[in-house]
């Protein structure tokens, strides 16, 4: 029981759900001690924390980190088990203060290196944080990060984008010229001596070249033999001279979600994506949301410059993995294109971001932009434009104008709505006609955030849940496995996530073991229902299932939480909808990675959005990341995107005056169809 | 008796147009405006308190509640204040400055109001100048509520608004919200918090030093 109850407390539980939480994230910004609540005396144990998996508890003294791991379902890689003698569950301890686990994480919190992790490590990684975790001891409370190539099983983070065809007009351009070479009869500067060719060649008159770009093509000249290839942005600018015959250009595409920051690499001159990667956003470390994350930059002492390096270094280290990938160099990419919400968009721009919290909330830019990779320290082409789309309003970023443009509902006839569900929901209604935006504060819920056993969709994660109407029996699938739980799987379950959570309150729902109030009822003739705790619980794993030594279960809170989430989407859907005189959706489009997963039957069966058939629903995947990817390939969709940033009307759902009416509509499920 | 105690129970099942309707039939019938307040709306939103704090009802339902407490409200307020009945205390309500959530403060409103306080209710987004302007015109106990960590220290530069307006000791301050605690109360001087709209009742009477019930 006394897990229990120590897990409850960590994962943003019980304090908050007492209070009138309503349409925010939640932030947890004063974090009570219960240690000594928990433990009482003489026994000392410290708060450890794991990112990205988020997985927080208590720790007793002497453990090492690989133990601590291992109690708490972190999976690291490992081939001696432990031992310190295969150096694979290398991690890394994070330093400063922690507001979103109330930790504060110092190196003095770990053992100090031992002999055998300087072999494994060297001394550069051990200064930079990296411990063997298997010989590392905890000594005080920490944060702790596992690098991607120390997890056990991969994280699975959607982020893929659904390549739409696209007509190719990049702003990146190769010219190649072969030029007369110098005499002393013609003793033209050799930016002269090129200029004039490309005018005469191409027709690129007006041209300037980079300075950067300038410093290398005296030699790039000669060395070509006087054959080069020059790279041209918006054909104005040179920022690239090769020698000899270059045919392809490199550009990237990169959405920076609240939670997934996901990267395309593309190649221009053929459209197609050569390669992909999407990780965890390593500022989650400084809280779940982005209120959280402003509010970090407002109260500490650096906080914007230290959230936008730790953005930089996880760009850089994505660029080089993909560059490497795709056989090239990160200076071989000439252009990116970058989305984001506007709290992304402000801090990957170290822009102050304080300004959006707060009423009336205003962004400091909203038009795009178009800035050197070397000014922002973007370890590209140091030369090549970085296009940052523009912004809508300041809960509706430029990742919703990239969805838009991608989606296109400006081109169509029929009434479409586009929810676009991250760590905010933002929903996009429309036709050529008109188009309206809202933000709605859906809350991590459905990221599994504010859920008991809620986690992230990663390995071990319950992602599909059935449940047998007539005997209450459960079968699930956990992330990792091809087998449901009642055909011996091969992973046991660690926690439930989004898609998870909204299969499981369909299926209750479906089964009645909630009533469309969304109240438990305390008549099921089930062992899975537990009554005898301080909130009725469905037990949807038993603890021989779980590496918790504990049921997963799905409590009367958790069900709250999913119907304030989807409270906040179905209410905001209505007022949109009210707002443009219509009665009812030709199409809703699911968009974000999310969207991906969830099973759109149960989706509509919980009332997730409004009420159309089940063929009108679409889930398109990472709509940010293909529109960032379509304005990086062609630049008219640059101009699209700047229109619709200004055409789209903004609606502040919160200050409607049916807000509140609607919302407690909304609250309520469906009523389920007898089967 | 009886249509007293119907306005209670609709008032708990949240049926504003119901509540509304029996309260001008009970005021047709001659019943008096203090009694339909004091034993009918106020035990039934008591009722709704209580079951709320033990989490027998939720939100969603609380709300209709509180919207049928508000539409009574309408309706009888100008006749109270018409027939001289005081209400026990008045109270300001705001969503402070940068914040524009309204829910919960409302429903701390419609809970005051089932309490037997008068409630002003100064909006969302409101500056300390309006805060200390309500106390200058005379209220017991101001109540602040936020929602996000962006907008939480507004409570602190309301108080300290009051303090420079040497107004503060005239006036008790109470505040709430999904991220307000009880430590923060403290740090920033607040006279009082409330984890729920159903505690605060209870709040506000122990700070005017009135006998709370339970």
């Amino acid at each position: 029981m006394l897990g229990l109850r120590i897990s409850r407390y960590n994962k943003n539980g019980i304090c908050e759900r007492q209070n009138l939480a309503l349409s925010f994230p939640l932030t947890k910004l004063y974090n009570h001690n219960y240690r000594d609540l928990l433990f009482g005396h003489g026994m000392t144990s410290y708060s450890v924390a794991f990112e990205p998996s988020g997985k927080q508890n208590y720790i007793e003294v002497g453990k090492t980190v690989f133990e601590a791991a291992q109690s708490m379902g972190v999976e690291l890689k490992t081939l001696c088990g432990g031992r310190q003698i295969c150096g694979k569950c290398k991690v890394k301890f994070e330093e400063g203060f922690f507001p979103k686990f109330g930790i504060y994480s110092k190196r003095e919190h770990l053992s100090p290196p031992r002999e055998g992790e300087l072999r494994y490590l060297g001394q550069a990684a051990i200064a930079d944080g990296y411990r063997l975790s298997c010989a590392a001891t905890i000594l005080g409370d920490l944060v702790i990060f596992v690098p991607e190539e120390s997890r056990a099983i991969k994280e699975v983070l959607a982020k893929t984008a659904t390549a739409k065809p696209v007509l190719l007009k990049p702003a990146i351009r190769n010219c190649y010229v072969e030029l007369p070479p110098p005499s002393l009869g013609d003793t033209r500067s050799d930016w002269e001596r090129l200029s004039e060719e490309l005018a005469r060649n191409f027709n690129l008159i007006a041209l300037d070249i980079d300075y950067y770009a300038m410093r290398s093509l005296s030699n790039a000249l000669r060395s070509g033999d006087w054959k080069v290839t020059v790279t041209t942005w918006t054909e104005h600018h040179v920022i690239k001279v090769k020698p000899g015959l270059v045919e392809r250009s490199f550009g990237l595409a990169i959405d920076i979600g609240t939670t997934t920051l996901a990267a395309y690499l593309c190649d221009l001159s053929t459209g197609q994506i050569i390669a992909t990667r999407s990780v965890l956003n390593p500022q989650v470390s400084y809280g779940e949301d982005i209120i959280s994350r402003i509010t970090y930059v407002t109260d500490s002492l650096d906080g914007l410059n230290q959230l936008n390096n730790i953005i930089m270094e996880t760009l850089n280290s994505m660029v080089f993995n993909l560059a490497s990938e795709a056989g090239i160099t990160a200076e071989d990419i000439d252009e990116a294109t970058v989305v984001g919400n506007t709290a992304m968009h402000h801090i990957f721009l170290k822009l102050d971001p304080q300004y959006l919290g707060r009423s009336p909330f205003t962004s400091t830019i909203r038009h795009s932009l178009d800035i050197k990779a070397r000014d922002i320290g973007f370890k590209i082409n140091p030369v090549a434009n970085v296009h940052v789309m523009p912004i809508e309003a300041s809960f509706v970023g430029a990742d919703n104008v990239a969805a838009i443009i991608s989606e296109e509902p400006y081109n169509q006839d029929e009434m479409v709505l586009i929810i676009d569900i991250g760590t905010n929901g933002e929903l996009v209604l429309g036709n050529r006609q008109r188009l309206i935006s809202a933000s709605c504060a859906t809350g991590p819920a459905f990221e599994g955030a504010n859920i008991n056993f809620g986690m992230r969709a990663s390995s071990g994660a319950i992602e599909k849940i059935a449940i047998n109407p007539k005997t209450y029996d459960v079968r699930f699938k956990v992330i990792g496995d091809v087998y449901w739980s009642h055909r011996m799987p091969r992973l046991k379950a660690c926690g439930i996530c989004g898609s998870g959570i909204i299969d499981a309150v369909a299926e209750m729902l479906h089964a009645k073991i909630i009533k469309p109030s969304g109240t438990f009822n305390k008549n099921i003739p089930s062992p899975r229902l537990l009554c005898d705790r301080e909130e009725p619980e469905f037990v949807i794993a038993w603890p021989y299932e779980t590496t918790l030594d504990q049921e997963i279960t799905i409590s009367q809170g958790d069900v709250r939480a999913v119907q304030l989430a989807k409270g906040a989407l179905l209410a905001g859907a209505k007022i949109l909808m009210k707002r443009m005189n219509i009665e009812r959706l030709d199409k809703v489009i699911l968009a974000g990675a999310f969207g991906l997963h969830i099973d759109k039957e149960k989706a509509m069966a919980i009332g997730l959005f409004p009420n159309l058939k089940l063929s009108q629903v679409y889930s398109v995947g990472n709509a940010a990341g293909e529109g960032a990817r379509l304005a990086l390939l062609n630049v008219d969709k640059r101009s699209e995107a700047a229109e619709i940033a200004r055409r789209v009307e903004y609606v502040e759902l919160s200050t409607d005056p049916s807000f509140t009416e609607e919302f407690v509509k909304a609250m309520t499920f469906p009523t389920p169809k007898n089967n | 008796m009886d249509d007293l105690q119907q306005i209670a129970d609709n008032l708990i099942k949240g049926r504003a147009t119901e509540v509304k309707e029996l309260i001008q039939a009970t005021l047709d019938a001659g019943i008096s405006p203090k009694d339909i307040l004091n034993k009918g709306l106020i035990p039934g939103m008591d009722v709704v308190g209580d079951k709320f704090g033990k989490k027998e009802i939720w939100l969603a339902e609380v709300l209709l509640s509180a919207r049928a407490m508000q539409a009574a409200m309408s309706l009888l307020g100008p006749i109270l204040a018409a027939s001289g009945v005081k209400p026990i205390a008045k109270v300001a309500l705001g969503t402070v400055e940068g914040d524009i959530h309204e829910i919960g403060k409302n429903l701390v409103g419609a809970m005051l109001r089932g309490g037997g306080f008068e409630v002003i209710d100064l909006g969302i987004d409101v500056a300390p100048e309006k805060f200390v302007d309500v106390v200058k015109q005379g209220v017991s106990i101001i109540g602040m509520s936020s929602l996000v960590s962006t907008s939480m220290a507004s409570m602190k530069t309301t108080i300290e608004a009051l303090e420079k307006a040497g107004l503060r000791k005239q006036v008790k301050v109470m505040v709430g919200g999904a991220i307000v605690t009880q430590t923060y109360a403290d740090k920033i001087g607040a006279d009082g918090y409330a984890p729920n709209a159903a505690s605060a009742v209870n709040k506000a009477k122990e700070l005017l030093g009135l006998s709370s019930l339970s």
